[in-house]
């Protein structure tokens, strides 16, 4: 039925189709864009706490001239790089291994995989807190089988918890992600290359990497923004580095009442967030196998 | 390629080349192959022939490495291949499916084998001699996916035959084609094989193409290797009912064994008591099968009839015009180049030395 007229003078083609989906992007992402850059120009009444439409520079000033505005935006590119990083490569051998699982395998691994994603993210970021605490499970261990003569400090409230955290939360987008796509590629042809001299690993850098780079693109540019927008997890296990741009936003938007600044801020690290998307994008499909995969439907 | 300019003299009796002794596998409670000996000689274009089912894959598979056989062992150059992993086996396979990188150019995929090994001085002389071998080498830039399936087919058999194995595995490499496209390529693979002096193992369900390119054919049944032997014996000495009716274009009249000496035996059949050439083996008393092929019988000259049978069906062929007869019931093909009418009755004699009994499968 697609590209065939439907009735005489109105021939409904592809291009037609993309109309929907034109609306929801202007409606779902433009509007918002510009009711931001509509307020961060606007003017703050702080007596009155009224907004007050005006044209004033004076949130992007405030913005520039603060230091530490920017080394959030930088801790928030940072977190989000570090958690799609770190999952890619924890996720890969999770990935590869349910894709040749047995089929029973699958439906367990799948359970296992988004249960956490099910449990509620206060619920989680509490049982962290039981098991990386002074008293937590694994200091008790440490403790009991005398690896340790005191317990790890730097277990619970630090960086340290904080990425580990984000890598475990965000860890079931990239496998989900890197998963579907696995299961696409043709095992024969990991087999030709065993065939043609590779080792397991060499088949895996030459054939699986490349081949799977769609899925690891989606699951980076989503675990990259969903850990570098992540705010509950800094700041309850992060202790004193847990601030982060999402809860200064958050902040100013509310408590501040600086509507205009909060605009101005998170406009920011919203292009922060974007051009290191694209970045990443773009070292991604340097890979041959992506555009490989990709430009298969226009074969 | 070194062995280029060794012309093979008789590929058949070449020194051993492969060894598999006591194969077994299953899969789960299905027995996919069920103890084969194999000998593959250097140089010889061997063939696996048998219906789908019958383990031809599966024989592959475990030569190449991708299967661990259930018992048995694989003896190659006289070394055992039991737990050498795929990529350490002297030997290459072209898949049913060709299984070219679709994310690598034709001579990426060509050169695929030769990278791994590390610095290649060679490299881009070797694979433009590989390409130009199966008549790609204008193609090198092309992606898999911008290549018809004939010409995916010669990549995949440059991309096997580039790092120079002892021993190259073809499985059903023509399957997927159309008809004309096949003839080329059976023409152009033989001449390549021959060039090459490397061993072919070639798999196949197709017995013409098994008897248009192989020195040695194998005809399996279920797991089991039914006969091994040359195009012509499996032709005209096949070992059981299976092999004569798989290989085709033969009646198999039942038989019973009257008398019987070392490759002869004396049988009584619906078409009259006949004595011909025979399997070895059999006893008098044993239920056989004549095996008659168009060529075995003939229209009756003067008053030599000993057959009379009713004109069913004529098959033009162009030169010749197969005609079926029925004689007491059962079918009879012949060959003849001026076909009697449809419903006419015709007068027939066998002729012994084109015939021969055989066993009836197991
Ligand atoms: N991976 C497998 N799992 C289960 N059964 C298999 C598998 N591979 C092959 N078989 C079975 O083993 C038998 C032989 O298969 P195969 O070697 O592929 O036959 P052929 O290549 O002669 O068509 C078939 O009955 C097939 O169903
Ligand atoms: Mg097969």
């Amino acid at each position: 039925m697609i590209g065939r007229p439907l009735f005489s003078g109105f021939a409904l083609g592809r291009t037609h189709l993309a109309i929907p989906v034109a609306l929801v992007l202007v409606l779902g992402c433009i509007v918002p864009l510009g009711v931001l850059v509509v307020f961060s120009v606007f003017e703050v009444d702080f007596d009155a706490f009224v907004l007050m439409p005006a044209l004033s520079p004076r949130a992007w000033s405030d913005l520039f001239h603060t230091w530490s505005f920017w080394v959030l935006i930088g801790k928030a590119v940072i977190s989000g790089a570090a958690a799609a990083l770190t999952t890619s490569i924890l996720g890969y051998p999770i990935a590869l291994a349910l894709a040749s699982a047995p089929l029973n395998w699958k439906g367990i691994g799948t359970v296992v995989l988004l249960t956490p994603l099910y449990t509620g993210e206060i619920v989680r970021i509490y049982a962290w807190r039981i098991v990386l605490g002074s008293e937590g499970l694994i200091n008790t261990l440490l403790l009991d089988l005398h690896i340790v003569a005191s317990p790890v400090k730097w277990l619970l409230f630090t960086p340290f918890t904080t990425a580990l955290v984000l890598t475990y939360n965000n860890l079931p987008y990239m496998v989900l992600a890197i998963w579907v796509s696995a299961e696409m590629v043709d095992k024969r042809l990991i087999e030709a290359a065993r065939d043609l001299g590779a080792r397991p690993l060499d088949a895996f850098f030459k054939v699986t990497l490349p081949l799977t780079t769609p899925g690891l693109a989606a699951g980076v540019f989503a675990v990259f923004a969903l850990a570098a927008g992540e705010m509950l997890t800094p700041s309850l296990l992060g202790g004193t580095s847990g601030q982060t741009a999402m809860a200064m936003i958050d902040n100013l938007f509310g408590t501040a009442f600086d509507w205009p600044l909060a605009s101005a801020l998170a406009l920011a690290l919203l292009a922060a967030l974007f051009l290191t998307a694209v970045a990443l994008g773009f070292c991604l499909t340097r890979f041959k196998g992506a555009r490989a995969v990709i430009g298969r439907g226009r074969a | 390629m070194t062995v280029a300019d060794r012309p093979s003299r008789d590929p058949a009796t070449a020194p051993l080349l492969l060894a598999a002794r006591g194969l077994k596998k299953s899969y789960g409670r299905a027995l996919a192959v069920a103890g084969v000996d194999l000998d593959i000689p250097e140089r010889a274009f061997t063939t696996l022939l048998g219906p789908s089912g019958c383990g031809k894959t599966t024989i592959l598979r475990m030569i190449a490495g991708f299967e661990t056989p259930d018992a048995g062992s694989i003896l190659l150059d006289s070394q055992s291949l039991s737990g050498v992993p795929p990529e350490r086996r002297p030997v290459n396979t072209v898949f049913q499916s060709y299984a070219l990188f679709p994310h690598l150019t034709v001579y990426d995929n060509v050169a695929f084998s030769l990278r791994l090994k590390g610095q290649e001085p060679n490299l881009d002389n070797r694979v433009r001699r590989a390409l130009d071998s199966v008549h790609m080498g204008e193609f090198g830039d092309r992606l898999p996916h911008q290549l018809s399936g004939g010409q995916q087919q010669r990549v995949a058999v440059a991309r096997a035959i580039i790092a120079e194995p002892r021993l190259l595995l073809l499985d059903e490499p023509l399957s997927a084609l159309d008809r004309k496209m096949r003839g080329h390529l059976q023409i152009e693979l033989k001449d390549l094989q021959r060039r090459l002096g490397i061993a072919f193992v070639y798999v196949t369900h197709d017995q013409e193409e098994a008897f248009a390119l192989s020195d040695i054919i194998v005809v399996m049944n279920k797991g089991r290797i039914a006969q091994k032997a040359d195009p012509l014996t499996i032709y005209s000495r096949p070992a059981d009912t299976f092999v004569a009716d798989f290989i085709g274009g033969a009646t198999l009249v039942p038989a019973t064994v009257i008398a019987a000496a070392p490759g002869r035996a004396t049988v009584e059949t619906p078409l009259g008591t006949i004595e011909s050439a025979a399997v070895d083996g059999l006893a008098v008393g044993d239920k056989a099968a004549l095996v008659v092929r168009p060529e075995g019988i003939a229209p009756a000259a003067g008053g030599a009839a000993s057959l009379s049978g009713e004109v069913t069906h004529s098959v033009f062929q162009g030169e010749r015009t197969l005609v079926e007869v029925v004689v007491r019931d059962i079918r009879l093909s012949l060959a003849s180049h001026q076909p009697p009418a449809v419903g006419t009755s015709i007068d027939l004699v066998l002729i012994p030395e084109r015939l021969f009994v055989t066993r009836l499968a197991a």
